[in-house]
C-alpha cells in the first residue's frame, strides 16, 4: 500500500498541481503574448510584430538604465562573495565565543523588510550628507553607491547560505595534506580550498546578482537621479503606451538569466569531470 | 618554540588563532555594523528626535511621534491592523496552496520531483514588478477580463468591470500569485527531510493514511511551515510596491503610509516611528518563532 496517499487523493494533488502551475505561468504567458501585438496589451490581439524588441535598442534612457543596473548587481555581488566566502569559512572552520550571535546577525538581513532597511539607508546618508556640508561643505549624495551598499547587506546571507554546504563538505584533511606538503595558510587557500569553493562562488554570485538586478524597494530610496532598471520600469509604468516595450526587454532580461544560470550549470558539470568525481564536493563526504 | 612552555605555547597559539579568526570575520561584520545595525540605530534615534536632519528639525529629543502613533488617534494604527490582517491573510492561503505541492512532490513523484519543484520556483526569477504588473494588465479597465467581456458581448466597453482592479482583495490575490513559489521550497525542504519509515511504522501500527498524516507527518513537518509562513509574513507586511501598482486608494497598506512619509509628505520623523514599529513587529515574531526558521531552507 502506498502509505503518502491513496489514488483517489493522488489524482487530486495532480490536479491542483497543473492548475497551480497554470496559475502561475498564464499571467508571464500573456505578458509574453502581448509582447508580440502589436498595439495596446489587450484584446482582440492585432497583427503580430517584434518592433517592440527591436524599438529598445533605441531607447538611451532605458538602455542606461539596464546599464546601471549590470553594474551595480556586478559590483554589489562581488562584494557579498568575497565577504561571504570569510563569513561562511569562520563559521564551519571555527570555533569562538558569541559564534550564535554572530552567525544571526549575519542573517538577520533575511528577515527586515527592505522597505525599513531602505528607508534607514536613506536617513543615514542624509544625516552624513548634513553633516558633512556643515562641516566641510561637500557631500556624497545618493546614486549607485547608495544602491550597492544596500544590496550587499541583503545578498550576504544568500551567499553566506550557497557557500557553506559546499565548505562544508570539503574535507579539513585536503588542508591539512596542504599544510603537511608546506604550503602557507594563504597558498592552502588560494590553491586548495578556494578553487575546489569555486562553483559554490558562481552560484552565490548568480544568486546575488539576481537579487540585485530585479531589486526594487531599497533602490527607489537610495538611486537618487540614476535609475536603475526597477526603478526606470516602474517610473515608466505610468505610459501605458510603453507597456508592450517594458515587457519585450523584461522577456529579454528573463531569457538571459536563463541562459546566465544555464551556462553557470554546464561549466560547474565541466569542471566536475575535469577535477574527477573524488575532487567534486560529493565525492569528498 | 621547544624552549618555551607547553602551557606559554598552547596560550600563544591560542591568541593567534583568535586573532585569525577576528581577522575573517571583521569584514562581514564590519559592513553589517556599518551599513545594517547603524543604520537602524539612526531611524530610532531619528524617531525621538535624537539626531537632526533638516533645518526644521527640532534637534530636541521627544517622544511626541510615538506617543502621537500609539495612542491609536492617527489613521495609522488602523491602516497597520488592516495591514497585519492582509499579511495574515496573504500568508495563511500561500502556505495552503503551497503544502499540498510540497506533500505531493516530496512523498508522491518519486522520480522528477526535484524538476517539477523548479518549475513551481522558476517565476520567482522573474521580475518581481512585472509579475505584478501582469494582473493590471489582466484586471485593468480594460485588460484581458474586460476585453474578453466586450468582445464576448457579455458586457458593454462602456461598463467595464472596475472592482477588479485598485482593491483590496487584488492586492491579496497578487501577493498570493507573488509568493507561492518562494514558499513552497521550505515546505517542501521540510517534507523531503522526513524519515518514511516513520509513515510506513504509522501503517503498520494500524493508523490509517488520514491518521497517519494529521499525528505524523503534519507535525513533523511543522517547523518548515511555520518558515514558509514567516519567509511570507515579514515582506508582505512591509510591502509597499503591489499596492501602489494594483491596490488603489482601499489596498492602500501601512508600508505605502512610510513610503509617503519619506518620499511624498517630508515627514521623516515621523515615517521613521512607522519604520521603527514595523521593525519592532518583525523582530518580536522572529523572537517567537525564529527557532522554527531554518534559514537554511531558502537556499536549496
Amino acid at each position: 500500500m502506498e502509505i503518502a496517499a491513496s489514488k483517489g487523493a493522488l489524482l487530486l494533488m495532480r490536479l491542483f498541481f497543473a492548475l497551480l502551475v497554470l496559475f502561475l505561468y498564464l499571467p508571464i504567458a500573456l505578458l509574453a503574448l502581448f509582447s508580440f501585438n502589436d498595439g495596446d496589451p489587450t484584446f482582440p490581439l492585432e497583427r503580430f510584430t517584434t518592433h517592440w524588441y527591436a524599438d529598445v535598442f533605441g531607447n538611451q534612457q532605458l538602455i542606461n538604465a539596464l546599464i546601471r543596473s549590470t553594474i551595480v548587481a556586478t559590483v554589489s555581488s562581488i562584494l557579498a562573495v568575497g565577504l561571504g566566502v570569510l563569513a561562511s569559512f569562520v563559521l564551519i572552520r571555527r570555533r569562538f565565543f558569541g559564534k550564535p550571535a554572530v552567525s544571526a546577525l549575519l542573517f538577520s538581513p533575511l528577515v527586515i523588510p527592505y522597505l525599513v532597511f531602505g528607508v534607514s539607508l536613506l536617513v543615514v546618508f542624509a544625516a552624513v550628507d548634513r553633516f558633512l556640508t556643515d562641516s566641510f561643505g561637500v557631500y556624497i549624495g545618493l546614486g549607485l553607491h547608495a544602491v550597492v551598499v544596500g544590496h550587499v547587506v541583503v545578498s550576504l546571507p544568500y551567499t553566506i547560505l550557497t557557500i557553506m554546504p559546499l565548505l562544508e563538505r570539503l574535507n579539513v584533511s585536503l588542508d591539512e595534506a596542504a599544510k603537511d606538503l608546506g604550503a602557507s595558510p594563504w597558498q592552502t587557500f588560494r590553491r586548495v580550498t578556494l578553487p575546489l569553493l569555486f562553483p559554490a562562488l558562481v552560484s552565490a554570485f548568480l544568486i546575488a546578482f539576481t537579487l540585485s538586478f530585479d531589486e526594487f524597494a531599497i533602490a527607489s530610496f537610495l538611486a537618487g537621479t540614476e535609475p536603475t532598471w526597477p526603478v526606470f520600469l516602474f517610473a515608466s509604468l505610468r505610459v501605458p503606451s510603453q507597456l508592450p516595450q517594458l515587457i519585450a526587454v523584461s522577456s529579454m532580461v528573463f531569457v538571459a538569466s536563463l541562459m546566465l544560470v544555464a551556462a553557470a550549470e554546464i561549466g560547474r558539470r565541466l569542471a566536475a569531470r575535469r577535477y574527477g568525481s573524488e575532487f567534486t564536493a560529493r565525492g569528498m563526504v | 618554540m621547544a624552549t618555551l612552555e607547553p602551557a606559554v605555547a598552547r596560550r600563544r597559539w591560542r591568541r593567534h588563532d583568535r586573532g585569525v579568526t577576528a581577522a575573517l570575520l571583521s569584514p562581514p561584520l564590519l559592513w553589517l555594523l556599518l551599513f545594517f545595525i547603524v543604520p537602524v540605530g539612526f531611524i530610532a534615534a531619528y524617531s525621538v528626535g535624537a539626531i537632526s536632519i533638516f533645518p526644521t528639525d527640532a534637534g530636541v529629543v521627544s517622544f511626541e511621534d510615538w506617543a502621537r502613533f500609539l495612542s491609536g488617534d492617527t489613521i495609522y494604527t488602523g491602516l497597520f491592523w488592516k495591514s497585519v490582517r492582509m499579511s495574515l491573510t496573504v500568508s495563511v492561503v500561500v502556505v495552503i496552496l503551497a503544502y499540498p505541492v510540497g506533500y505531493f512532490l516530496a512523498l508522491c513523484a518519486s522520480k522528477r520531483k526535484y524538476v517539477l519543484l523548479l518549475m513551481i520556483i522558476a517565476p520567482f526569477l522573474t521580475s518581481y514588478l512585472l509579475r505584478v504588473l501582469a494582473w493590471k494588465v489582466i484586471l485593468g479597465d480594460s485588460g484581458v477580463v474586460n476585453s474578453l467581456l466586450f468582445s464576448l458581448n457579455l458586457r458593454s466597453s462602456d461598463d467595464p468591470i472596475q472592482w477588479l482592479l485598485y482593491s483590496q482583495f487584488t492586492v491579496m490575490v497578487v501577493l498570493v500569485y507573488v509568493w507561492v513559489p518562494f514558499v513552497a521550497l521550505p515546505i517542501f525542504a521540510s517534507l523531503d527531510g522526513l524519515d518514511r519509515s516513520l509513515l510506513e511504522a504509522a501503517g503498520d501500527l494500524g493508523a490509517g493514511r488520514l491518521k497517519t498524516f494529521w499525528r505524523v507527518t503534519l507535525p513533523l513537518s511543522l517547523p518548515g511551515v511555520v518558515a514558509a509562513f514567516v519567509f511570507v509574513f515579514v515582506p508582505t507586511i512591509g510591502e509597499f510596491v503591489t499596492p501602489l501598482l494594483v491596490g488603489g486608494t482601499s489596498g492602500y497598506m501601512y508600508g505605502n503610509a512610510i513610503q509617503d512619509a519619506f518620499t511624498r509628505g517630508i515627514d521623516w520623523q515621523f515615517g521613521s516611528v512607522l519604520a521603527m514599529f514595523l521593525l519592532l513587529v518583525v523582530a518580536g515574531l522572529m523572537l517567537l518563532f525564529g527557532r522554527f526558521v531554518q534559514v537554511r531552507s531558502v537556499a536549496a
